[in-house]
């Protein structure tokens, strides 16, 4: 018999509320003249994303399976990792709507005719916001959803748009298409294979929600050979989009020719939605079955934390050491999953928040080191930047502290948590290279610092431009969290303990 | 609001008020920095004044939930320990500041940034002694780094980007081996009594054996690097040639007892049984500290390298007395503390000035000084008696206590220190020798004696190394009490003297 | 009888005969070699070097291709609509109009930047 299905909207609506607000801006390049559309286009996504945060706020304390039948849970956790996508998805808006760092179009042949007479029109692709708007609630669907079939959808969703915005760079454009390319191919690998683990947990189970084959396992139904092949799988389509060891080798390409904008997006915001989404499953459906995958994510933790930390060091380019950084930190983050307790998921979720302000502010201070020809991310030419602009490279500076987890700024106090649910869980292993991976870790981040303030100045024509408001608010913002969550940290540690929860 | 915090806090908002003044006006800057560490210094007194010499246990003690979530705390207390090290503290800020007039011209960045770094230095140093909570230990031990960095980096002379760099990576390491163990006792507090980071609390956990050596081992390998021990001692020298005179006063002086003060606090009093365990590895490798730093000491041609390796020896000698287990060890391991800092403040301070006239580090390039510069030769060789601990001055009478505590438990380590003092005769005599002595060396005819200002900053060092020579009771007042409270907690009692010897 | 033998048996068979073809192919069949074989075409059009414009595909059958999907989409469901139709009542109209509305939106984006004129 078929009913027609009960959607709870209050629920839904921070999503659908932002998928609004992306149709709205496909309206506004249909119809707007030009020159209105980049303004218009910043106002709509920036309304749309405060929209959905408040109405957040108004139903954060509702706890739902029920919100689109049993495939969207509305918990705790979901509360915060879409309010934190959202926040964060707030700056990088800011962040993209900064003159000059995108495509004027994107159809034209790099380097021909079309393209000059593109810039000297002062063309802009103003796509740029709709597609971010459909990405954050793609993400926001991947870290609510709890049936493995609306996982896939939202996992496309979100993927999607972040492939394309990858290939929009202004400068350096056939390294960006070619990083758009890699992060579709790859992706679209990777998808594949999250639906393959997808159909043999279904084959297992006989379930395609979360909750249903975590009865499957309780009950020990299946055959395990399915249930294993099914979880590794589902790991290799997550474990790509985090970024971790063996599937990482798309995120220094992708960071490196991406947008520096979308970089910071990409790697602030896909990391909560893909690391929520994995917690949700791993917490949700296969927590009792902890010992059959918690070595395989141990091993992976581990072997991410240390290529991550060890590749960084021979990098020569900003952003691809900001890409090995991020390896890095996805097995930090890792532990998180291997603790498997409620002190994992609280610190997982404070880790991520931390991560991600630090993060969107790192790429932020390199979308302003410029030469004539735009940006500089070559690291030899950052030398000496903290005298020519001691503000702006002490600003990169803590960031880098803080990825370091240095004492007093958000990143120690993270890995202070994630580092003790680990110990708590009894997984003293992984608590033991994470401590040394962090001491490589910190010499990198020591090496760039030393650049920027312990080596003169090159006199070459790079400058750190005068940041423009947006860049300012975001730079602000980024360094006002990351010192306030390392000095009193209660701030977020408290919601994040009351928000640390899954519905089954 | 403890007098304590009050006395953290003041550096701190010294360094803030610093920022009110006009980056050009050097000399405003300079004078209202030591002034204002002189009211530290004044507050610091007043917490001398109060301290209750008989009470047990900690004294001006506040405690604020800091990080809930964790049971961590702002906790501060003091005993006698932490007060005679944080008036060391406060009494060398002073004096490196006046003594290093013009060490901030031609650094990296302005005065201004150079005052600002040694008052917050001044204030996390004060914290580290003075928190009883292990995290906010930890916090601090690991921020203090990021001042002394930018100090040695910023204002040193030679290789000084990669003598900080050095530094700040073996105090990271040191300091990430702690975090595991940090974290590893707090876990086990959790599942015990609930989770705390108290010192006092934690000293009542039961930890299996394997455990609490590992934990014991991941806060000894922190304070030993911090401390020097060797063999976690290389990244001392280069440190100490790279920093200005003031730096290393504070880096060797002060901010290293931070590892000893450590072992005390934290390896003793929460791994009693893990430090029966490795006590004979410990007191091995801090003779071959001794002896190893004295060795070095003797073949060191620049005179900087020479007190970074004596340096070396006399840590060694702290963590014999501390490791010796016996109160009277441990008390004079505790006055070694202060001796060595106010005997390494004279002897960089004055090797800085000699250095900065001569404009050579090179002990051979010195030579006649006695003549040509009577009061700098003079405190010169004061400084040296007291690093080889003439009877008289301050250090005889620590290492006299050193190696008395120790000669009642371990005879033979006694023996082989005691060579350390023959050795330190050694590779002092020879360069006070070298320096101050025989003819004239080329170029050093010109050389102007100490002024005004650098008397006046070498005046009260020089002073203390012979008071406390004839009359370290005081101190040993504030010490004793601390000392066996802290042996008692561990679970030692002095051996007794064998009758009829 | 487990039901998946039987389409694994099916799986074989098929298999079977597609190795067993190009397997007797290989080796009954003559092998008979010269220019005209190892060409990309073997029914006698000379390959060009290049194909026109540069080896690009004209995007114009991309955008087609791409406007065919939104449709094609749109039909998928509105079929399973159109059968329970009854069923869902007020609800399903309401949420097929708003889903028509948006597949609306992409083609009315298509349609102003210029992506339904051919030349």
């Amino acid at each position: 018999m078929f009913t027609s299905p009960i959607l709870d909207y209050s629920l839904l609506a921070p999503i659908l509320i932002i998928l609004a607000g992306a149709l709205i801006g496909v309206g506004v390049e249909a119809f707007a003249r030009k020159e209105q559309r980049a303004p218009l286009q910043l106002g709509i996504a920036l309304v749309s994303v405060v929209a959905s945060f408040v109405q957040l706020l108004r139903v954060r304390n509702v706890r739902s399976l029920k919100a689109a039948i049993d495939s969207v849970a509305f918990d705790g956790a979901t509360v915060f990792m879409q309010g934190s996508i959202l926040v964060l998805a707030f700056f990088a808006l800011l962040l993209i709507a900064d003159r000059g760092n995108f495509v004027a179009q994107a159809s034209a042949i790099p380097g021909s005719q079309d393209e000059h007479s593109s810039i000297a029109e002062g063309k802009s692709q103003t796509e740029v916001f709709p597609l971010t708007l459909f990405a954050i609630s793609g993400m926001m669907l991947f870290a609510a959803a709890t049936d493995l079939i609306t996982l896939f959808v939202a996992l496309e969703v979100l993927s999607l748009p972040l492939y394309l915005m990858a290939g929009l760079s202004r400068r350096r454009r056939l390294l960006s298409q070619e990083a758009a390319l890699k992060y579709f191919l790859l992706g679209a690998y990777s998808s594949a294979f999250f639906l393959f683990g997808g159909a043999f947990l279904y084959g297992y189970s006989g379930s395609l929600s979360l909750t249903g084959i975590a009865t499957a396992i309780d009950v020990n139904s299946g055959n395990d050979v399915f249930l294993l092949i099914g979880i590794v799988f589902l790991m290799v389509g997550l474990l790509f989009k985090i970024g971790a060891v063996p599937f990482h080798s798309w995120t220094p390409d992708v960071y490196q020719g991406a947008p520096t904008p979308i970089t910071g997006f990409m790697a602030a915001c896909t990391k909560i939605a893909a690391l929520g989404a994995m917690l949700r499953i791993f917490y949700v459906a296969l927590s009792a079955d902890v010992v059959m995958w918690r070595p395989i994510v141990t091993v992976i933790s581990i072997i991410t934390m240390l290529v991550g930390a060890i590749a960084a060091l021979s990098q020569r380019d900003v952003k691809r050491t900001l890409a090995f950084s991020s390896i890095a930190h996805a097995g930090f983050l890792l532990t998180g999953i291997i603790a498997l307790n409620q002190s994992g998921l609280k610190a997982s979720l404070f880790y991520l928040v931390a991560y991600g302000f630090a993060t969107i502010g790192a790429f932020a201070v390199v979308t302003l080191v410029r030469d004539s020809a735009g940006e500089v991310s070559d690291m030899n030419r950052w030398v000496g930047l903290g005298k020519k602009s001691p503000l702006i490279a002490g600003a990169f500076c803590l960031f880098l502290l803080s990825f370091g987890g240095i004492p007093l700024t958000s990143g120690f106090i993270a890995k202070f948590s994630i580092f003790t649910a680990a110990y708590e869980s009894g997984n003293t292993t992984v608590v033991v290279f994470g401590v040394l991976t962090s001491a490589i870790a910190l010499f990198f981040y020591l090496r760039v610092i030393v650049m920027l303030f312990f080596t003169e100045p090159k006199s070459d024509a790079v400058t750190v431009s005068v940041p423009s408001l947006k860049v300012k608010l975001v730079l602000a913002a980024s360094v006002i969290v990351t010192i306030v969550l390392g000095v009193y940290p209660s701030l977020l540690l408290n919601s994040a303990q009351s928000f640390a929860s899954f519905l089954r | 609001m403890s007098l304590v915090t009050v006395l953290e806090l003041t550096p701190l908002i010294s360094a803030v008020l610093l920022y009110a003044i006009p980056k050009g006006n050097t000399k405003l800057i300079k004078q209202a920095a030591i002034a204002l560490s002189v009211v530290a210094l004044g507050i610091s007194g007043l917490i001398a004044y109060r301290f209750d010499t008989n009470a047990t246990g900690m004294q001006f003690v506040e405690s604020h939930n800091w990080i809930s979530n964790f049971g961590i705390k702002y906790a501060v207390g003091i005993d006698g320990l932490a007060l005679v090290l944080i008036l060391l503290t406060t009494i060398l800020t002073p004096i490196v500041l006046l003594a290093g007039w013009n060490e901030a011209e031609g650094g990296r960045w302005s005065v201004r940034t150079f005052y600002v770094l040694m008052l917050i230095l001044e204030s996390s140093m004060i914290a580290v002694f003075a928190a009883t909570d292990v995290f906010l230990f930890y916090v601090i031990f690991e921020a203090m780094l990021i001042p002394v960095y930018l100090l040695i980096g910023g204002y040193g002379r030679g290789e000084r980007a990669a003598a900080a760099m050095k530094f700040l990576l073996y105090s990271l390491l040191g300091g990430l081996l702690m975090l595991a163990a940090v974290i590893g006792i707090y876990i086990i507090s959790t599942n015990q009594i609930g989770g705390t980071f108290e010192t006092a609390k934690l000293a009542t956990l039961h930890i299996d054996s394997l455990t609490e050596n590992c934990l014991f081992l991941g806060f000894f390998i922190a304070f030993a690097i911090k401390a020097p021990l060797w063999p976690f001692h290389t990244w001392l020298p280069g440190a100490a040639k790279s920093a200005t005179p003031a730096t290393s006063v504070l880096l060797l002086g002060v901010l290293d007892k931070v590892g000893t003060y450590g072992m005390i606090r934290f390896c003793i009093t929460l791994f009693p049984h893990a430090t029966k365990t490795f006590t004979p590895l410990i007191i091995v490798l801090s003779i071959i500290s001794i002896l190893y730093g004295a060795f070095l000491a003797i073949g060191q041609r620049d005179i900087n390298g020479l007190i970074a390796f004596t340096s070396i020896s006399h840590f060694g000698f702290i963590v014999l007395g501390i490791f010796s287990m016996t109160s009277q060890g441990l008390s004079g391991a505790t006055l070694y503390m202060v001796n060595h800092g106010f005997s390494t403040a004279a002897l960089f301070l004055v090797a800085g000035w000699m250095v900065a006239r001569r404009n050579s580090s090179q002990i051979e390039d010195f030579g006649g000084l006695q003549r040509i510069t009577p009061v700098m030769a003079w405190s010169f060789f004061i400084a040296g008696m007291s690093a080889l601990a003439l009877p008289g001055i301050s250090s005889f009478v620590s290492e006299f206590l050193v190696l008395v505590g120790t000669f009642t438990r371990y005879p033979v380590a006694a023996i082989f220190g005691t060579t350390g003092i023959v050795l330190a005769a050694l590779y002092v005599l020879i360069t006070v020798q070298r320096s101050l002595h025989g003819p004239a060396a080329p170029g050093n005819e010109g050389i102007s004696d100490l002024n005004l200002r650098e008397k006046i900053a070498i005046a009260p060092v020089i002073a203390l190394l012979v008071i406390m020579g004839f009359f370290p009771k005081p101190v040993l007042d504030w010490i004793n009490p601390s000392s066996t409270a802290t042996m008692q907690a561990a679970g030692y009692s002095d051996p007794l003297p064998k009758a009829g010897k | 009888m487990n039901p998946y033998i039987p389409i694994l048996v099916i799986g074989a068979i098929g298999f079977g005969f597609a190795a067993f073809s190009v397997g007797v192919a290989a080796i009954t069949g003559p092998k008979r070699y010269n220019r005209a074989k190892s060409e990309a075409y073997e029914c006698g059009i000379q390959p060009s070097p290049q194909a026109a414009g540069g080896g690009r595909f004209p995007v114009k059958y991309f955008l087609t291709a791409m406007l065919f999907i939104v449709f094609d989409i749109e039909i998928v469901f509105l079929y399973p609509w159109a059968v329970t139709f009854d069923k869902l009542g007020l609800f399903g109209l309401v949420e097929m109009v708003i889903f028509i509305l948006t597949v609306f939106v992409a083609y009315a984006y298509v349609w102003r930047r210029g992506g339904l004129e051919w030349d």
